[in-house]
């Protein structure tokens, strides 16, 4: 196993995904390879739910896909698992063809490798928190105390020690899924699929999840699918995002270059909402420092007044409290802490008033 | 349209299975009878208010105290009643059914549960099984299974199918989709996925379909009484059909202390059971005062309980064996041999299979009296099921049965006769005398003559023939309803003085007991009077040569036959057999006239 994930950069690989609904599904695949329209095939009665999707993620990211209802993201997320038989394509699990693999490797690949967190949790009502959360090792048939002492970690890790003789209907919305999310940890499956995972809870609650996925994934390193349609949640989230329209992606980048440079006028009507100065960082608008201010003697810093010094990751957000005691520019700093350019205050204007521009995309 | 003979293809599939298959009906009436012999002996054995004991300790058990205490008061009400034995037998009954009913019904609704042309397959038997009226089956059912409680068991469970499947089904495609899905993306096997995600989330479903599996068991079971499965469904049946108001009202009460009780007792099983049902028992049982209301057993001390009421039960049993055997008096010669009896409710009926069934007990036969509609009793005959009934109107109210049957049974002669039917009406009604007086006054009565049993052979004959000879067919329309109807009618018109007009035959007890007139038949409509038969199945003389004979040899008078008639009725119900044996020990030398021994 560890060769050949040296022989695949990417954990988790789809090659050219098709699923389509309806008779004669293959024979609407080869229709929609020779150009036909989403359309065309409803007019038959058909639904083409995903469209040739080919992505990759890599190990320990976060990819999130984002699109809105009906453009075929959480059939996408199935074919991942195979609780969904692609129609045509193929997923690559670390290497291995899932698609190709009998109903009972499937099963093995799913209680091991691949875990899922439902939208409206899944959480079985008749089992406890405990009963819940160590699910997934009983079915592998993990001996009782062993998977209760993994499911009580899990539980622990999510922050519900304590909740283990509870039952799901006596817990909050966000604890429920909590519980979903320690039920898909505890199997230390690699691969976690999030289904719309934070969109049943409300907005305050969902923002603490993100948070706590956040530091969750700092810690575990896992790699994860997340499907929302709430694109603040993607830009926050994600490693790189996909955008999927009408069962096509129409863009798979950072969040970044989605913002800044969207593929289409899709992407960028879809965008406009978005709170660009939570997901530009001062590094996406610094320009080139004034070589006259710029004092190499000075180790990580240049000549001069500045506002403040901060990393290329921040927000820009975090740069109008400065400004708001200064003029002077502000300085941004690589990794290595080396000064890298800066931001004035003219700049992070005309970045937040700037309409993004469409480009044309390969 | 072509007339789609659809009924003589039943009739020959029917005749085919009977012919080929019996081995199979065979088989199934072996398991049935064993499982219901078994049940039965085990509910009939303990004496009535220990066995209400033990229904009350489970009663307590799943309800608690109260429940326990009406539990045991409806029951003992049924042991007061004198219907304990009946009330079991139904019990067994409806026990088996619903369990054979669920064993089967459960994996048919999982599997349309989990298969769409399975469910769809499904649905219209179903509907049929459901809809279709029972005597439909109930009927063939006798012929393949022989008379007696097997029948009524088959027409039970399959009546009693389709909740039990479709609720199970129902109960498994409620589960919320995203479980199972969520079960599948961790790898469930789509067998653990059944057993360990779905059946237990359908369970209250199903449940609630067990109930009603028990509940339209138990009211199938009434009606299977009436072809010959016994328990409080004949009684109810026979009640009914001597207009024994008192007698129906106590054996419909019994019907339904025990459908309370299985409803009640399901119910509280059904949350029992189910994991939730658990769980909320569990906690409100964690810290709660004891409160003797609410207290219940728990499992281990309530099967304790019925334990030790069980053993008392076996104790007392045996020690009470052997003592309800009766002594019968006078020469043996039937040696302890069977001999089935079997009768419908007409009174002549009655008087005559219970006058025999008290002459063959005294001779040392063991005859068994069983109540059955005169179509199923017909076809037991013919089946050799049954060994003799008394009551064959002949040659015209029965004559169905015999074109159909005669070749299979075997006449046993004439005991009565001749007999006439009629058109009755109250004395009070003044200037018809005769049918011909009819015409023109159906004002007077409504349009209406109140008939019988739409199968009755006097019904075919009134519309087919005497309506129309008199000219009266277009006047009066013939209800037909039920002779308990009729008579109920009867009653309820003569209390009030009100004009009627029914259709009543001689012998019957209504000319004894209301002011009637016979409407005159001068053009001879009715036909010539009918001879009462006693009609035996084909190989009788062969079985039973000694009682051949004396059959053959019986005659009674209308002053005999009716001042038996009115000892019964006089004796009231449930004692039928004691008044024939005291009108039979009033008039000695009787006995050895009807059945003389040579020795």
């Amino acid at each position: 196993m560890s060769s050949t994930r040296e022989v695949y950069v990417s954990r988790l690989r789809a090659e050219h995904l098709y699923k389509v609904f309806g008779r004669r599904p293959e024979a609407a695949v080869q229709r929609l390879r020779d150009g036909a329209g989403r359309e065309e095939l409803r007019a038959d009665g058909i639904t083409a739910a995903v469209i040739d999707a080919s992505f990759e993620v890599r190990a320990g990211e976060i990819f999130v896909v984002m699109g809105l209802s009906g453009s075929g993201k959480s059939t996408l997320l199935r074919m991942l698992n195979g609780l969904l038989d692609p129609t045509a394509g193929r997923v690559l699990y670390d290497g291995r063809d899932l698609t190709a693999l009998s109903p009972r490797e499937l099963r093995e690949v799913r209680s091991r490798n691949i875990s899922m967190v439902f939208q409206h949790f899944a959480l079985f009502p008749h089992r406890s928190v405990l009963e819940n959360a160590a699910y997934g090792l009983e079915v592998r048939g993990v001996p009782r105390a062993e998977r209760e002492e993994r499911a009580a970690e899990a539980l622990e890790l999510t922050g519900l020690g304590g909740w283990e003789r509870s039952w799901p209907d006596e817990l909050s919305g966000g604890m429920q899924q909590r519980v979903g999310l320690a039920r898909a940890l505890a199997t230390d499956a690699d691969l976690l699929l999030m289904d719309e995972s934070f969109s049943a809870l409300d907005p305050l609650i969902r923002r603490d999840m993100q948070d706590q996925l956040l530091d969750l994934q700092k810690r575990l390193k896992k790699t994860i699918v997340f499907i929302t349609h709430d694109l603040n949640e993607a830009m926050r989230l994600g490693d790189r995002i996909a955008v999927m329209r009408d069962g096509r992606i129409v863009q798979n980048g950072t969040a970044e270059d989605i913002l800044v440079r969207p593929a289409n006028d899709y992407v960028a009507s879809f965008i406009q909402d978005v709170d660009r100065t939570r997901v530009l960082t001062a590094g996406s608008i610094m320009e080139k420092p004034d070589p006259e201010r710029l004092d190499p003697e000075r180790p990580g810093g240049s000549a001069g007044e500045h506002a403040a010094t901060v990393p290329s990751g921040t927000p820009l957000a975090e740069l109008f409290a400065p400004f708001a005691h200064s003029t002077a520019p502000v300085a941004v700093t690589d990794e290595r802490g080396q000064l890298a350019g800066i931001v004035t205050r003219e700049r992070l204007l005309a970045a937040l008033g700037e309409q993004p521009t469409t480009e044309v995309t390969a | 349209m072509p007339r789609i003979k659809l009924g003589n293809w039943a009739e020959s599939a029917v005749g085919w299975l009977n012919a080929h298959l019996s081995w199979l009906f065979d088989a199934v009436n072996t398991v049935l009878t064993g499982a219901y012999d078994a049940v039965h002996a085990v509910l009939g054995a303990p004496q009535p208010l220990l066995m209400a004991g033990i229904l009350a300790v489970i009663a307590w058990w799943l309800r608690g105290l109260p429940a326990a205490v009406a539990a045991f008061a409806g029951l003992a009400l049924i042991d007061s009643f004198g219907l304990w034995d009946q009330a079991t037998a139904t019990l067994s009954l409806v026990l088996v059914a619903s369990l054979i009913t669920l064993l089967l019904a459960v994996p048919l609704g999982i599997w349309a549960a989990r298969d769409r042309r399975v469910s769809g397959a499904l649905r219209p038997v179903l509907d049929v099984m459901q809809t279709m009226p029972a005597f439909v089956y109930l009927i063939p059912g006798v012929m393949f299974f022989k008379i007696g409680p097997i029948p009524g068991l088959i027409a039970t469970i399959v009546f009693a199918m389709p909740p039990g499947v479709r609720m199970t089904e129902l109960g498994i495609r409620q589960v919320d989709g995203e479980l199972v899905e969520a079960a599948r993306a961790f790898g469930t096997t789509p067998r653990d996925t059944l057993t360990r995600v779905q059946l237990p989330l359908a369970l209250p479903t199903i449940m609630a379909g067990v109930n009603q599996v028990i509940m339209l068991a138990l009211s199938m079971v009434v009606i299977a009484g009436m072809a010959g499965a016994g328990g409080l469904g004949e009684a109810v049946y026979s009640a009914v059909t001597q207009v024994d108001i008192g007698g129906g009202v106590e054996s419909g009460v019994a019907v339904v202390v025990l459908a309370m009780y299985l409803d009640r007792m399901t119910g509280a099983l059904g949350k029992r059971v189910s994991p939730r049902g658990r769980r909320a028992t569990a906690k409100a049982g964690a810290n709660r005062p004891v409160n003797l209301l609410r207290y219940r057993p728990g499992t281990a001390v309530a099967t304790v309980g019925i334990v030790v009421l069980a053993l008392v039960a076996g104790g007392m049993h045996l020690a009470g064996g052997g003592g309800r055997e009766s002594v019968a008096a006078g020469p043996n010669v039937g040696n302890g041999k069977h001999i089935k009896l079997g009768y419908f409710p007409w009174d002549e009926a009655v008087a005559s299979t219970y006058l025999w069934e008290n002459i063959l007990e005294q001779r040392g036969y063991k005859p068994d009296v069983k109540q059955l509609d005169p179509g199923p009793l017909y076809t037991a005959l013919a089946q050799g099921q049954m060994d003799v009934q008394f009551d064959s109107w002949l040659p015209t109210t029965h004559k169905q049965y015999m074109d159909r049957y005669g070749s299979q049974l075997s006449d046993l002669g004439a005991w009565y006769g001749p007999t006439s039917l009629e058109l009755s009406v109250p004395s009070y009604v003044k200037g018809i005398d005769s049918l011909a007086d009819l015409k023109g006054k159906s004002a007077q009565f409504g349009g209406k003559i109140i008939g019988i049993e739409a199968s009755a052979g006097m019904m075919g004959k009134l519309n087919s023939t005497v309506l129309k000879e008199y000219g009266l067919d277009g006047e009066y329309q013939v209800v037909s309803s039920s002779t308990a109807t009729m008579l109920a009618e009867l009653h309820r018109a003569i209390d009030k003085k009100e004009p009627i007009v029914t259709t009543l035959w001689s012998p019957h007890w209504a000319y004894g007991t209301y002011p009637l007139k016979k409407l005159k038949d001068p053009k001879g409509a009715w036909g010539k009077g009918e001879q009462i038969h006693a009609v035996g199945k084909k190989d009788f003389g062969k079985d039973f040569p000694q009682v051949a004979q004396w059959v053959k040899n019986f005659h009674m008078s209308e002053k005999e036959l009716s001042s038996l008639e009115a000892a019964i009725q006089q004796g009231g119900k449930g004692k039928e057999k004691e008044s024939a044996r005291k009108w039979l020990d009033a008039r000695p030398g009787l006995m050895d006239k009807l059945a003389p021994v040579t020795s």
